[in-house]
């Protein structure tokens, strides 16, 4: 796609930059005016007419937001509830994967359906009988019950981005190992898992991400604060009655940089994944 | 029959099943039999009979209709958009150039962001008095007052849909990048030799040769945004009033807020169904590959 530029010379190329830049301030402006509302006080953030930059900048938000409210227990919550849920999802669903991938069996083509449509239907569909199994078996308000219910959302993607993954390492390689002696477990453990390393940490990651950014399923299966995540705390901080809006600017950052930091380093992995089907057909 | 050498032997044929078996199952209790329950509670009573006052209910139910439409047009509006800038995008960000991976990084940065973060620091951004946009365009002298973006029920759902294109939109380029990469060069240059200009090359290369991650991009942004949740409760609530109110805040509010849990199952049913329809494109196209 070289020639798209190039041949036109300089003034193409600062064109371009031009452009690029008109589009990343219309992108970032926003993050940004988050980052410098959270370094200024309430009472900077509140006054008219309005500062860009702040005057006396303070990091008094990012301290407040331990202290004010338990957002290191929050940041935990939400660790265990993605960090369980996508520890669980990786596990069954590169099982599952790798089934899909190497056997051709009867039902196969209903079972991968089954696994597709699941990932369609909405959180809404279950969030009712969660309720009531959950308060059932005194699971409701728990750290097991949301996990629980986070697998759901994650285990069908999970499932079929490590078939996407497994499918790239070669069978032959299964059978050699086979003829050598090992068991189909062995070889799944000893020779797929470790090639397949890279996809099954990104499906890890997106199974962790997803389950990171849900606020539905949290918010209908648990109401103490000691269980909220990072998610529902800030969704809750939104809905009080007078907005701390430099301190919810804070607490957003800190919210966002786990998420922004593994899709950055899984970014090419992730592509990858999600794209399965996108480049053939 | 990928292992039919071995399932001759006889001790293998069981193995798919044994390795799918695990998910098979979590997903069966936790999501078929809870989706059967709620099947089962939106023919239903509270007290626990047989009817269909649920549905039709549901069927004279003027919110319920209005978070269709509301439904409809956000989602319509955001992935109509994130289709078409992520494409632009896409383009955009397969020229090589210096400093590449950096503007794709800020492009994916939206995405990255979770949805109830990215409600949140919008609502901030738009605050009437305090936001930032308001001043932006004041001192550019775009406006001369301030404007109420989340007060009026038109204005408000176009803040939501667009907010929601800028967070969405770098998916459906990530995907297209994807199938960019993958046409061949040669394809660009043999057209070159043959006349081709850069709108031909565009129409009959580019645009068929993305087909199978536009199906992709498509499917997933569409079935996504029928049930993005947190942005919209972060951003405005459903509110004003219920200009903003979609499907999945919708039955929230049946379960959670007015407790008609089994008017909320009948919500939900009906919601699933659509959103099963719709992806059915999407289902083919990807079963036919496997």
């Amino acid at each position: 796609m070289t020639m798209y530029i190039g041949y036109r010379g300089i003034a193409n190329k600062i064109l371009l930059y031009v452009v690029l830049c008109l589009i990343s301030m219309a992108i970032l402006f926003p993050i940004v005016w988050m980052l410098l509302s959270s370094f200024k006080t309430d009472a900077e953030a509140l006054r008219s007419p309005i500062t860009w930059f702040p005057h006396n900048p303070t990091v008094e938000n990012y301290v407040k937001i331990w202290q004010i409210k338990p957002f290191l227990l929050f940041f935990l919550n939400s660790i265990i509830a993605a960090g369980g849920t996508a520890s669980i999802s990786t596990i069954i669903g590169c099982l599952a994967g790798y089934g899909f991938s190497r056997f051709m069996f009867f039902g196969r083509t209903f079972l991968i359906g089954l696994f597709l449509v699941t990932q369609m239907l909405p959180g809404v569909l279950f969030i009712g009988p969660y309720f009531k199994i959950l308060s059932f078996t005194h699971l409701y308000n728990t750290r097991i019950g949301v996990i629980i219910a986070y697998v759901t959302l994650c285990l069908p993607f999970c499932a079929w981005m490590s078939k996407a993954f497994i499918d790239t390492i070669p069978k032959e390689l299964d059978e050699s190992a086979m003829i050598d002696g090992g068991s189909r477990l062995t070889v799944f453990f000893r020779i797929v898992m470790p090639l397949a390393l890279p996809g099954i940490a990104a499906t890890f990651i997106f199974g962790f991400l997803l389950a990171w950014q849900d606020l539905l399923l949290v918010s209908a299966l648990t109401y103490s604060e000691s269980l909220q995540t990072v998610t529902l705390g800030i969704a809750r901080l939104i809905g009080e009655f007078r907005v701390r809006w430099t301190m919810l600017m804070a607490g957003s950052l800190v919210g966002m940089m786990p998420a922004i930091v593994l899709y950055s380093i899984m970014q090419r992995h992730l592509v990858k994944g999600l794209s399965v089907g996108a480049v053939k057909g | 029959m990928k292992s039919h050498s071995l399932s001759k032997r006889g001790h293998f044929v069981q193995a798919p099943y044994l390795f799918i078996l695990p998910a098979f199952l979590i997903l069966f209790s936790v999501v078929v039999f809870p989706a059967i329950m709620t099947l089962r509670y939106s023919f239903s009573t509270s007290e626990g009979n047989f009817t269909l006052d649920n549905y039709s209910y549901l069927l004279s139910d003027k919110l319920f209709f209005s978070a269709f439409k509301n439904t409809l047009m956000f989602v319509g509006g955001s992935v109509a958009f994130q289709y078409i800038i992520g494409l632009g995008m896409a383009l955009l960000l397969n020229l090589e150039f210096k400093g590449r991976p950096i503007f794709r990084l800020i492009a994916l940065l939206p995405w990255m962001i979770p949805d109830v973060i990215s409600g949140v620091i919008w609502k901030w951004t738009l605050d009437p008095t305090f936001g930032f946009l308001n001043d932006f365009l004041l001192k550019l002298g775009f406006i001369d007052e301030g404007i109420l973006w989340l007060s009026k029920s038109h204005l408000a759902l176009l803040c939501t849909v667009s907010v929601n294109i800028w967070r969405g939109f770098p998916f459906v380029m990530i995907i297209l990048l994807a199938g960019l990469s993958s046409i061949p060069g040669q394809l660009y240059e043999a057209a070159s030799v043959d006349g081709a200009k850069r709108i031909q090359r565009f129409l009959y290369i580019t645009l068929p040769s993305l087909r199978g991650a536009t199906i992709v991009a498509l499917a997933l942004a569409t079935v996504w945004e029928f049930r993005r949740f947190g942005l919209i409760m972060a951003f405005t609530r459903g509110g004003p009033g219920r200009a903003t109110e979609v499907f999945s805040t919708f039955v929230y509010k049946q379960y959670f807020e007015f407790f008609r849990f089994e008017y909320a199952s009948a919500t939900a049913i009906v919601i699933s169904a659509i959103i099963c329809v719709i992806s059915l494109p999407y289902l083919y196209t990807i079963m036919r590959q496997t």
